[in-house]
């Protein structure tokens, strides 16, 4: 009983077998240019909305639910055949005012029905659980996220961390999706077979702005090919109603052998399997190249020392999970930046995991203000390791003061300073 | 675009029975009876000159872009004394045991109580303060959570909760939680909580008038309805002040900027992480949390150093019993007897500095079942 009325929330959808197949492999001809384009999701999604059902029906609780269409509207037709109008019948014609306010509730419940046929939001009722789908030729994956109260930091908008919980999520959807998840997180069979794994090297977020509680964001991800043994993948995400964009990610992999931990070539066998997933498009964020310095005791002006992990920082692989590196790494930035100040830009090089039992330090140096053209902008260093001196994260923070985007122009700057 | 001067259902309701055409009316009243209608008319959607029938018709069509109507798969119950919503649980919600933490399904707890307050009309700040309340410089203060999952969702389950809250004693409200396994239907978890007043200001407890009370109490369900019915439930438990031998503890906690909520203060669903991180590796690799107890006596600040400590919880009388049957006094202290998978602990929060109490729980762990 409960999964008809599950399935009876849905949106009916008649299927259209000429839809986007998630199963078709194309080889990147004639794809899209993402890193050019401004997404408007409301008009991309608006031609998608017929042809939506592309995949499997989704498998809630690892149960199929069931699409029941919704029974048809059929219009009657009350007011067709009157009787001629002689003098009898020009009494008050009950039947006529019969037709009149039939037609009235019946053209209100039509468009009722209009409304159900033209939503406002169709990813939010093709999508209703925000699972995600394959979209765009099969080659980028989409999912929508609503941000939950508890996902809102001290700022009022939702955290960093949130935001990158969000493209973590959706790549390993994606990889679900598009069938590349062979036995671990995003390894493909045939990687599995070699004992490879992915391993994220690179890490860039520009935040242009943060989504706050009762927002629905909509997260675009794709991969394609980072030189010629490396994977590069993408994230864009934009206000699911407005369609502005939001944040926009790009991550840079390498192909490791977990049992020798040495950087593997993409075995041809592999790239068979991931070339006809790769998206020929220019990064989605201009690439950060200036080298990451590694702070010591001496050029940091701000340390935080004991960090330890605890059990919810843990993935499933007893591993601390990357996005809990972001916050620690803010644990060392001088509380009068965080609380003036909101982070736009960041670039992480990941360089080495840690688990429950690692003691870790974090260290920042302020290194540049009012630089970059921006008044009142922030940049900083960062240097996440073990007490006993092992690099973990290195990275680099650019803030903007708060509430200088809401002014609309980005040279105006409030009056206050860091 | 047909316009209704119908402000909510019974209104409507009235104007189609005057029109005496019932039986040309069927799909429509059947429409009415949906379930999750939403009662009331939101006053953010007076924009939409329809709005008011699609009130009418399923919360979960999300037509309308009023600030209420998000991705929200939840709404109020027909009887507009409970809120319900379904939710998924995303990858980053789930631990090293695969499934949904603890923290996730109190999150959960959190999110969907503060949703209630929303529907109702309440403030948009998360706290579910009503107007009078902020008047008078009011927050709700939670005094006692107590949770238990009998089965937890992994990853991509989609779960409901249905939350409601009713008066307790003088000074208090309590909210109660039940947690559905969408598909199979079937009660995964329960919970309950006691809220007291307190004036933001002096941050003392307040006790208030009955008007103040009547605000929110009329969106209360009329008779009492407990999520935990049963005789003597662990909900009622009182918790004894963990005593010296402390058992395992984990010192120097420090709240992270991401623990912190809107105001700045420690968010709750902190100290249950805090009191998990004193339990052994052991029993996380073995166990997982039936139910959790947590009285909140002290607010904790951003600047605090929290220790955490736990112990095992001694049954009636077994302390006089393992000193006295054969003349030595023995350290370990024993857990139920039929029960030997099931493990019960008591915990203790406090401050670094001075010792003094913030929280004090208790903790049920069985062992994990096979999946």
């Amino acid at each position: 009983m409960v999964a008809t009325a599950a399935a009876s929330s849905f949106f009916p959808i008649t299927s259209s077998p000429d839809s986007i197949d998630s199963k078709n492999k194309k080889l990147g001809n004639g794809s899209t240019n993402l890193g050019g384009i401004k997404l408007k999701p409301s008009a991309s999604s608006g031609s998608l909305q017929v042809k939506a059902n592309a995949q499997a029906p989704p498998k809630i609780n690892g149960t199929t639910v069931v699409m029941t269409p919704v029974e048809g509207f059929t219009s009657e037709d009350a007011a067709s055949s009157l009787p001629p109008r002689t003098f009898i019948n020009q009494l008050p014609d009950w039947s006529m005012l019969l037709a009149a306010i039939t037609t009235i509730f019946l053209a209100a419940e039509k468009q009722w029905m209009m409304l159900d046929w033209k939503p406002r939001r169709p990813d939010m009722l093709i999508d209703p659980f925000g699972i995600g789908r394959i979209v765009q030729d099969g080659l980028v994956f989409r999912q929508n996220f609503s941000i939950r109260s508890y996902e809102i930091g001290a700022d009022r908008t939702a955290s960093i961390e949130t935001l990158m919980n969000h493209l973590q999520e959706t790549a390993i959807n994606h990889c679900k999706s598009a069938g590349l998840l062979g036995d671990g997180f995003g390894a493909t069979p045939g990687m599995c077979k070699k004992n490879l794994i992915w391993v994220v090297t690179r890490m860039q977020v520009v935040v242009d702005r943060y989504p706050t509680w009762g927002d629905v964001v909509q997260v675009d991800t794709w991969v394609s090919a980072s030189g010629k043994n490396g994977m590069r993948r993408d994230w864009l995400v934009s206000n699911s109603k407005t369609g502005e964009i939001l944040t926009r990610a790009s991550s840079v992999w390498v192909m490791m052998n977990k049992l020798t931990r040495r950087l593997s070539k993409i075995p041809e066998e592999v790239r068979g399997e991931i070339e006809p997933h790769f998206m020929n498009s220019d990064p989605v964020v201009a690439e950060d190249n200036r080298k990451l310095v590694k702070l010591d005791d001496s050029t940091a002006q701000y340390v935080r020392k004991g960090l330890t992990p605890r059990w919810s920082d843990l993935d499933v692989n007893q591993h601390v999970n990357n996005v809990k590196y972001v916050g620690w790494i803010l644990e060392s930035t001088p509380l009068g930046i965080v609380e003036s100040h909101e982070l736009c830009s960041m670039t992480l090089e990941y360089r080495r995991e840690c688990g429950r039992d690692s003691v870790l330090q974090s260290l920042t140096a302020v290194s540049g203000v009012g630089n970059l053209g921006n008044m009142g902008e922030i940049e900083c260093q960062h240097l996440l390791q073990l007490e006993e001196g092992s690099e973990i994260v290195r990275g680099r923070t650019q803030w903007r003061p708060k509430n200088a985007k809401s002014f609309g122009k980005m040279d105006q700057v409030p009056a206050q300073s860091a | 675009m047909l316009k209704f001067p119908y402000c909510n259902v019974t209104d409507l309701n009235q104007a189609l029975a005057q029109c005496r055409f019932v039986g040309l009316l069927g799909p429509l009243a059947s429409r009415r009876r949906s379930p999750r209608a939403v009662v009331s008319c939101s006053p953010s959607s007076s924009e939409f000159s329809l709005t008011p029938v699609q009130a009418v018709m399923s919360c979960q069509q999300q037509v309308g872009s009023s600030l209420v109507n998000r991705l929200r798969l939840g709404g109020l119950t027909e009887d507009g004394f409970s809120y319900k919503e379904k939710f998924i649980i995303r990858g980053f919600e789930v631990g090293i045991n695969k499934i949904a933490t603890i923290e996730t399904i109190a999150n959960l707890l959190q999110e969907v109580g503060s949703n209630h307050a929303q529907s109702v009309g309440f403030s948009t700040d998360g706290f579910g303060t009503s107007p009078t309340m902020r008047k008078l410089h009011l927050i709700w203060v939670t005094a006692r959570m107590h949770i238990e999952v009998y089965k937890y969702p992994a990853w991509r389950d989609v779960i409901e909760i249905e939350t409601w809250c009713q008066n307790e004693g003088r000074i208090g409200t309590r909210r109660d939680w039940i947690l559905n396994d969408v598909t199979t239907g079937e009660v995964i978890g329960r919970a309950t909580s006691k809220w007291v007043m307190m004036n933001q200001d002096t941050r003392r407890m307040q006790k208030v008038s009955d008007d103040v009370k009547e605000e929110y109490l009329v969106f209360c369900p009329r008779e009492p309805r407990l999520a935990f019915s049963e005789k003597n439930n662990k909900s009622l438990k009182r918790i004894a002040k963990l005593e010296d031998p402390v058992r395992y503890s984990k010192l120097g906690l420090k709240p992270r900027r991401a623990d912190l909520d809107m105001n700045q203060h420690v968010n709750n669903v902190t100290y249950i992480g805090w009191v998990l991180e004193s339990i052994p590796k052991e029993i996380i690799d073995t166990h997982e949390l039936q139910a959790i107890t947590l009285d909140y006596r002290r607010e904790c600040q951003q600047y605090n150093v929290v220790d955490s400590l736990t112990g095992l919880e001694l049954t009636e009388g077994s302390k006089m019993v393992s000193v006295g049957t054969n003349g030595s006094a023995t350290a370990t202290a024993t857990t139920r007897e039929d029960d030997h998978d099931c493990h019960r602990f008591l915990h203790l929060l406090r401050l670094s500095s001075d010792g003094r109490e913030i929280n004090r729980g208790r903790t049920e762990w069985r062992k994990k079942p096979t999946r």
